[in-house]
């Protein structure tokens, strides 16, 4: 900085040959000034901005697994409290207890992300969207693997070994539509935390599903 | 740091510019130190730079009326190129910084916020009226002073509002406590034709934190409800109708985390007290 100072005086020696005004600047010097100007412009508006691009943003892949996860594993505890309360197999009651923490603790998960990356709970989009023909994919509505209100009716009224079954049956459509999700968001995210917790859930699930299987064997139902 | 701080009395003469060129390397292993040797060279390299280019910082002071001969005519033109480059630098920083702050903004404003800014609603937790947003619970049929309730004390069991479109009328008592949970009520006037009830449905069903239900003689064709807010509008085609379920849905719980499943999924105006005959017991 003060190495220009110290040249200051150095400068009156120079030529009085007038150049006009514009050409004192020379291109190289608007080219500089130019470069000078949008990195003060750029860095400004990577403080205003930054934040905005560093976490996901309304519309992203991560906001909408998180969305619309959120909904997809609610509607699984309520499917395991149902069967913790009221199975007949201690197996089916002990899954249905399983089911229900483990995703309302994931749900917890996915509602904290938002609520960092500053985003409501609620989307402007439509559910799935977030995923390549994701749209495509729900069915009246509803996104994979979700019961309708006459399953869920049904299941609700079911008691003994037929509510165990169609809960087995119900929960397997179900878990398969999630993992789907998931996979999707696996593939789609950068994220660490999301793509540690849906190759969780893809993982997890899976598990679940032969286990959903080795039950119906056990209860004697068709998978 | 160390570069810019000159060391002691020693003075550079600009001798040193005329020849452009480095001390004799064998100096700077003597007392001059390796760090006056570089500022030398740099003061040295400015300096020829700019006589190197006539004019230079001379050019304004030597302005004063002399020798306006042909290079002024030439300067009559503008120089487009700087300004174009400048114009569009500018135009699209400005583009970038505004869009960011805008959207930054509109991202993390509160829900609150959002909720204020739709035209119609009626925030009662601002009311001076607690009562509207009290809530303990009771067994039994409770009086609301609005219809539908927006809060207010309500029953142990909260309706089931994982998506659930009723189709005739639910009790307030078990509705206030789904809102209590987070979840935005969407009711409507019974009787309304069967396909703007199907639109609404379409809106509730599959979606955890929301319910929907008829209600007899209600006010307005529809009416949206969640804790402390409502609005009330006369069409099922409204776009407030999404504003308020973007605004509103979880966010305005009163008890964080609570959840929707797990209640009363009957139909009928007359509260459940379930488990009531259990106490004392």
């Amino acid at each position: 900085m003060s190495v220009s100072v110290e040249s200051e005086p150095e400068s009156p020696e120079i030529d009085d040959a007038v150049p006009p005004a514009h050409r004192r600047f020379g291109v190289a010097g608007w080219l500089a000034a130019g470069g000078a100007l949008g990195l003060v412009l750029g860095l400004v508006g990577g403080v205003l901005v930054g934040p905005t691009f560093t976490r996901p943003g309304e519309n992203s892949a991560e906001a909408g697994f998180a969305r619309d996860m959120s909904t997809h594993h609610a509607q699984a505890v309520e499917m395991g409290m149902l069967a913790h309360q009221k199975a007949s197999d201690s197996d089916v009651r002990t899954l249905g207890g399983d089911i229900a923490l483990t995703q309302q603790a994931q749900i917890g998960m996915m509602q904290a992300w938002l609520r960092e990356w500053k985003l409501g709970p609620t989307g402007s989009r439509p559910r799935m969207a977030w995923m390549p023909e994701g749209s495509a994919g729900l069915e009246n509505g509803l996104m994979p693997g979700m019961a309708t209100d006459a399953e869920r009716e049904q299941l609700r009224n079911a008691t003994g070994k037929a509510f165990d079954v169609l809960f087995l049956q119900l929960m397997i459509k179900h878990h398969l539509g999630g993992i789907h999700m998931a996979e999707e968001a696996v593939k789609l995210t950068d994220n660490a935390e999301v793509l540690r917790l849906a190759q969780g859930m893809v993982d997890n699930q899976r598990n679940e599903v032969a286990a959903f299987q080795l039950l119906l064997k056990k209860l004697d139902a068709p998978a | 740091m160390s570069i810019s701080t000159p060391a002691g009395d020693n003075k550079r003469r600009p001798s040193a510019v005329s020849t452009g060129k480095k001390p004799p390397a064998g100096k700077s292993s003597s007392s001059t130190s390796s760090t006056s040797t570089a500022r030398k060279s740099s003061t040295a390299g400015k300096a020829a730079g700019a006589a190197g280019r006539p004019g230079g910082k001379a050019g304004g002071a030597g302005g004063k009326g002399r020798k306006p001969i042909t290079p002024v005519k030439v300067s009559q033109g503008r120089s487009w190129g700087p300004i174009a480059m400048f114009v569009a630098v500018g135009v699209i920083a400005a583009g970038i910084i505004g869009y960011g702050s805008w959207a930054a903004f509109k991202g993390s404003q509160p829900w609150e916020e959002k909720a204020a800014d739709i035209s119609g609603i009626v925030n009662y937790r601002d009311n001076p009226d607690k009562t509207l947003t009290e809530a303990n619970h009771a067994w039994g049929p409770l009086t609301y002073k609005l219809t539908p309730p927006v809060g207010g004390n309500h029953n142990y069991n909260w309706q089931n509002c994982m998506g659930d479109v009723y189709d005739a009328p639910i009790a307030s008592e078990h509705a206030v406590h789904s809102m209590e949970h987070g979840a935005v009520w969407v009711a409507y006037k019974n009787g309304l034709p069967a396909d703007q009830v199907e639109k609404l449905a379409g809106k509730v069903r599959g979606n955890e934190y929301m319910l929907m239900s008829p209600i007899d003689n209600l006010d307005s064709n529809v009416s949206l409800q969640a804790w402390g807010y409502q609005l009330k509008l006369d069409s099922v085609d409204d776009g407030r109708i999404d504003e308020f379920i973007s605004a509103l849905r979880q966010n305005a719980t009163v008890e964080a985390g609570a959840t929707c499943s797990g209640g009363i999924t009957a139909t009928g105006t007359t509260p459940r007290d379930i488990g009531k005959d259990q106490q004392g017991g």
